[in-house]
């Protein structure tokens, strides 16, 4: 957003050009107005001409009203004395007019200054109170407090004819800086500094200067700037205190996570350990003998459990290099639909169970991605979909593209998952409860979907007609979009 | 008799090796560091290097480099799922193949007698292949599949050529770029992809069930078709 200073106050309390026009042009048009009634003597025109002079310090203010009470107190005796239009003042009678005039005019005037001045001060108390307002629901936002100091500043140029405003903090070590100035105007002019201070403790000021030859900060604008300083205090404390229960709660949740990573591990990494040393102790046991057909049973297992192993150390590895921010994808040019393919063609044969059908779209726009990562998070997709479907069952493979997106949809024809369950499953070591003895360690979404959120996509996963699951991937095809 | 030189830290693994590959008749070798790796290959000269990718002493990549300075023995990569970005740099440094850590042993023994072949083909290879229904005549820079004559753009042609002279060797994209396009390509991936896609569908062959061409995601491409015999 581009930022721009108040501008200079329009309604300033001196005599204004419109003032000094109506001053001039309402006794003008009185004295015009008047001539035809100056036969029917001066009253009635004296009248008219009060009429200006209070048209004038109502439009114009005290000063407006004062010239034009002036100028009418000219044009009577030169309206009215003979001979007519020269200036030649009757005695006292026209000092009286002359006296009334003013009166009127000053009576009037300060009326209605007074009255605009009660306009004005209402208007910047509610400025002010919206000011506050504003403030204390920025501050409270949890918005990154650089960027809410930032609007701090900027906020209080206006309504206190400021400068410039700069406010310094020291939030738990950390240094916060921002710095709002009116572009045009000359720095120089009276200074205020203000504490930001809760409790008994001051963690920042706030600096404010006027323009170069404005008037000092008056007590009752002191106090406002005060009261705005606190409110800021208060809502920068809190939004410590916050970043603080939330770094707990995070704390807390990383415990809780890493409690229940280290049993299921321990429990997953153990029991495929079990298989592989049972089969293997039983085939080196010299006082069995194994026939063909049993000796072959038992390397199957053995060669099953190492491969789940293998997938578990897989997933681990990733999920370790999610928490510690290393799954960092290197992009490269990718066509989501050549690795589909490919994806494809190396699990097709190994998940004969199922049939693998696939929907690419012609003409699909490139990607800026891993190209090993996204072939991971397909490969766990329809690993995922095979593992819940039935003997036989069919799983869609489309890859299509929608509004500067390659989307890729998954679907199985299992039992799906529960619309309450659907965010849940992708969390780490989360397995569905419809199926919960399904194996699966528990992490294969959760590692796609921090890869698809790496690359700056999204995933979420909807029911299907047949009430199987299909999970929908959706990578942007801009590179920046992922930045 | 090929004698094979395997270069890996792990003990375990060196044996696993060394029995399987002795079993199916293979000489074998055994060392624990990319030095003796790159000395072992200067000095007895092995048929075929197996080389682990995290050995303690030498970056992979570099025991490669300096093993290409004086020979052109096959150099199989043994790596880890992780280490993806160093089997790429691996196969761009001269490697002639990878197999992911854990492997099976019959796909390791598969790219090992590959890349044997590859290198001990004494006699030229022959001017015509014959891949079942497809026919690849180098010397007259013909193709036809099923007696029917394909029509190959230059470009296509030379892109066929590349593969089939290195079958069951995973070539790199920039291998291929530089090889089919020349040395100022390497990262024109989508080059490469539009007419990998424009050959399959000439020869027939489908990308989800590949019996000629196979993708690597994110590595390059590998051709699978045997000679027909």
């Amino acid at each position: 957003m581009e930022r721009r200073g108040p501008e200079p106050n329009a309604r300033s309390r001196g005599l204004s050009a419109r003032g000094l026009t109506i001053a001039v042009v309402a006794p003008l048009a009185a004295a015009v107005g008047s001539i035809p009634l100056s036969s029917g003597g001066p009253a009635s025109a004296i009248a008219v001409f009060m009429l200006a002079i209070v048209i004038a310090a109502v439009a114009g203010g005290l000063w407006s009203g004062l010239i034009a009470a002036i100028l009418s107190s000219l044009a009577v005796p030169m309206l009215f004395s003979t001979p007519r239009f020269t200036l030649q003042f009757d005695g006292a009678e026209d000092v009286v007019t002359a006296v009334v005039f003013l009166a009127v005019a000053i009576v009037v005037g300060l009326l209605v200054g007074g009255a605009s001045d009660e306009r004005a001060r209402a208007a910047r108390r509610e400025r002010e109170a919206r000011l506050l307002g504003y403030l204390s629901s920025k501050l409270l936002t949890g918005e990154v407090p650089d960027r809410v100091l930032d609007d701090f500043a900027f906020v209080l140029l206006d309504p206190f004819a400021l400068a410039s405003c700069e406010i310094t903090v020291e939030l738990d070590g950390q240094q916060l800086h921002a710095f709002a100035a009116r572009p045009e105007v000359t720095v120089g002019g009276p200074q205020a500094i203000l504490p930001l201070v809760v409790g008994a403790v001051a963690f920042g000021t706030v600096v404010v200067e006027r323009p170069a030859g404005s008037h000092a900060f008056t007590a009752d604008e002191l106090l406002l700037l005060e009261a705005a300083a606190k409110q800021a205090a208060a809502a920068l404390d809190r939004a410590r205190l916050d970043a603080r229960a939330r770094m707990a709660q995070l704390d807390a949740e990383t415990n809780q996570l890493r409690a229940a990573m280290f049993s299921s591990v321990t429990h997953d990494l153990r029991t495929p350990l079990t298989s592989i040393k049972a089969g293997v102790t039983s085939l080196l046991d010299p006082s069995v003998h194994y026939d063909v057909e049993q000796q072959r049973e038992l390397l199957t297992t053995i060669l099953e459990e190492t491969d789940r192993l293998n997938r578990l150390v897989g997933n681990i590895l990733d999920l370790s290099k999610i928490r510690a921010g290393a799954l960092i994808p290197t992009r490269q040019t990718a066509a989501i639909d050549e690795i589909t393919e490919a994806v494809v063609a190396r699990l097709a044969p190994r998940l004969s169970e199922v049939k693998i059908r696939t929907n690419l779209g012609d003409d699909l726009p490139e990607v800026q991605a891993d190209p090993m990562q996204i072939d991971q998070v397909l490969t766990n997709l329809i690993e995922n979909a095979a593992r819940y479907s039935p003997e036989g069952g069919i799983i869609d493979v489309m890859v299509g593209a929608i509004d500067h997106k390659v989307e890729v949809r998954v679907q199985d024809r299992g039992p799906g998952i529960a619309p309450e369950e659907r965010e849940r499953v992708f969390e780490a070591f989360y397995r569905g409860r419809t199926n919960p003895e399904t194996p699966g360690s528990g992490l294969g979404l959760a590692i796609v979907k921090a890869i698809v959120v790496a690359h700056g996509g999204s995933i979420r996963i909807e029911g299907t007609p047949g009430g199987g699951a299909a999970v929908i991937v959706e990578i942007p095809v801009e590179e920046d979009a992922a930045e | 008799m090929s004698l094979v030189l395997v270069v890996d830290d792990e003990p375990q693994i060196r044996r696993a090796l060394r029995t399987s590959l002795e079993a199916h008749g293979w000489e074998v070798a055994t060392v624990g560091t990319g030095e003796e790796g790159v000395v072992g290959a200067a000095e007895i000269a092995p048929d075929l290097l197996l080389l682990d990718l995290g050995l303690p002493d030498l970056d992979g990549t570099e025991v490669i480099r300096r093993i290409r300075a004086f020979s052109q023995v096959p150099v199989i990569v043994l790596s880890v799922r992780e280490g993806q970005p160093d089997k790429v740099a691996a196969l761009d440094a001269g490697a002639d193949d990878y197999v992911t850590k854990p492997f099976a042993m019959e796909e390791l023994l598969a790219r090992v007698r590959a890349a044997l072949r590859r290198a001990q083909t004494e006699e030229p290879t022959p001017a015509v292949l014959n891949f079942g229904g497809l026919e690849v005549d180098l010397a007259r820079r013909l193709v036809s599949r099923d007696g029917e004559p394909v029509h190959l753009t230059p470009t296509e042609y030379g892109l066929l050529e590349a593969l089939v002279s290195n079958p069951g060797k995973l070539l790199t994209h920039q291998w291929l770029l530089r090889k089919v396009w020349g040395q100022g390509y390497g990262t024109e991936t989508t080059y490469l992809r539009t007419y990998i896609r424009a050959l399959r569908k000439k020869l027939g062959d489908d990308a989800q069930a590949p019996a000629l061409i196979v993708t690597e995601p994110g590595v390059g491409y590998r051709w699978v078709a045997e000679l027909a015999t």
